[in-house]
């Protein structure tokens, strides 16, 4: 079992904060909803619906300016809590309270990034395990990718599985986050300790491309 | 979904220079294939089980009707204008609804964050008032009085000018854009845009141009022009939804997106609404 599983989970990991860099925006899905992730200049994260309410462009294409996220169609800038603050077209015009991008509620842990389609992102605090490995799609459904990684030895042993959930593939400690995607398309987070050596983490990232294989195969 | 409306309109499926080189063109005109063949002043276009559609040379392009009893045609006087360079660019393939695509050529608003440097920049960004109307007397569409900061307007232009425009829509999927001439300012630059729906939520974009301009290579009007209609995919791919809502409540527009508001009036008024979403999502 991985992370999360038997735990009631309100929040769902979307991404490694590592591979969103301060002004930047990625796309990301949460239980199904296709999302703008962005942070501003202050590192101050923020995750909304990928939509523009002008003309309905995925604002994951955006740019950040400040604290603002501009749409790249009209150049259209939100402010934070997702007011539209500015309309380039007419720089006079205050632009109404009624325009403004759906916002989700997301926090970062463990050097994840968490979004909740409800009001109180949480996260999984997974320990000491909290060094980003890789993410990897898997494409196949999220249990059998779940399952992958525990059918799928390490240096000829099978990991064994902690009472937190959490793997030991051949001495290193693992948490495999899972995001479904579609019912066949699921986004894996991994994570190790911070011990971890260069040489270790190579193998774990191929045994991880291993895990792949098999779901991979188990969904065909 | 309803083709009704649709099948009755002329549609751009091939281009002069296809058909100059003897290609035949396999392609799809709303959901059925089509396939293109002949010479520019013969041209042929069959359906899959044969039959043979009405075909006509104009503008450059070949035009058909699926439907029994075609409108006529939409007439561009300038085309007859022999002074004037005529440029088929060539199809754009755009994974959208045909009438995103014309709704896009139709906006000005976007020119400074999509065609940087081109057709707009910032912080030249504001769009001021001009007027929209349905003519009824022609059933169109046309948007005028438009002016805008463009830093190099035409493929012709040296300068940064403040361009006029005006935008006639004759038909849902067809529309022409009259412009400023950078090397002929009493003059007008005419931009026109066929969209060939392949299939609700997607179409051939196939701009044509007639220009006073007689120094600038093909060429390199032609990619002047394809740049552009690039930089435009790369938003039409990714509106959501990829049909054109005609519920009012769905988008929220501005001011300066009154030819959209009446573009997208006067298609739900016509009932032509292929590509086009009639419910509220
Ligand atoms: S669609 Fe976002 S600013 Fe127009
Ligand atoms: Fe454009």
């Amino acid at each position: 079992m991985g992370v999360g599983v038997g735990v009631r989970m309100n929040s769902v990991a979307v991404g490694l904060s590592r591979d969103l860099a301060p002004k930047r925006v990625m796309r990301a899905v949460a239980y199904g909803h296709d999302l703008a992730v962005w942070r501003d200049g202050e590192n101050g994260l923020h995750a909304w619906d990928n939509r523009c309410p002008h003309r309905g462009m995925r604002l994951s294409h955006g740019f950040v300016r400040g604290d603002r996220l501009a749409c790249l169609y009209h150049g259209w800038q939100y402010r934070k809590d997702g007011g539209c603050a500015y309309i380039p077209a007419h720089p006079g015009l205050e632009p109404p309270e009624t325009i403004r991008a759906q916002t989700y509620s997301v926090i970062e842990k463990s050097g994840v990034i968490w979004v909740s389609t409800g009001n109180d992102a949480q996260g999984v605090d997974t320990g000491p395990v909290s060094e980003p490995l890789r993410s990897l799609t898997f494409f196949c459904a999220e249990a059998i990718a779940r399952a992958a990684f525990e059918d799928t030895p390490f240096a000829g042993n099978l990991p064994q599985v902690e009472s937190t959930g959490r793997l030991v593939a051949g001495g290193h400690p693992v948490a495999v986050l899972a995001n479904p995607v579609t019912e066949s398309e699921t986004l894996i987070h991994v994570l190790t300790s911070a011990g971890v050596g260069i040489a270790a983490k190579k193998a774990l990232s191929r045994w991880c491309e291993a895990a792949r294989s098999v779901a991979e195969r188990q969904a065909a | 979904m309803s083709t009704e409306y649709a099948r009755n309109d002329w549609y751009v499926v091939a281009d002069v220079n296809q058909l100059a080189a003897g290609q035949v063109v396999e392609t799809r005109l709303l959901g059925q294939p089509l396939r293109v063949s002949g010479s520019p002043d013969a041209p042929l276009v069959t359906t899959a089980d044969g039959t043979a559609l009405p075909a006509q040379l104009r503008y450059d392009h070949i035009w058909t009707s699926p439907g029994a009893d075609p409108r006529p045609l939409p007439d561009i006087a300038e085309a007859a204008e022999r002074d004037r360079t005529f440029v088929p660019c060539g199809g754009v393939r755009v994974r959208c609804s045909p009438l995103r695509a014309v709704e896009n050529f139709l906006d000005i608003a976007h020119f400074p964050f999509v065609h940087t440097g081109i057709l707009g920049e910032e912080p030249h960004t504001e769009v001021a008032p001009y007027k929209v109307e349905i003519r009824e007397d022609v059933d169109e569409v046309w948007a005028t009085q438009i002016g805008f900061h463009q830093p190099q307007a035409a493929k012709s232009a040296t300068e940064a000018i403040e361009t006029r425009y005006e935008y006639r829509v004759p038909a849902p999927t067809t529309a022409v854009l009259y412009k400023t001439c950078p090397p002929k300012p009493e003059a007008w630059d005419v931009i026109a845009i066929f969209v060939q729906p392949l299939a609700e939520n997607e179409c051939i974009a196939w701009p044509w141009m007639a220009l006073y301009d007689e120094v600038t290579p093909y060429a390199d009007l032609v990619q002047f022009q394809q740049e552009i209609f690039l930089q435009d995919r790369s938003i039409l791919e990714n509106q959501k939804p990829t049909l054109l809502p005609l519920d009012p409540r769905l988008e929220i527009p501005t001011r300066c997106d009154l030819t959209s508001v009446v573009y997208r009036r006067w298609l739900k008024r016509k009932g032509a609404t292929y590509g086009a979403l009639t419910t509220a999502a």
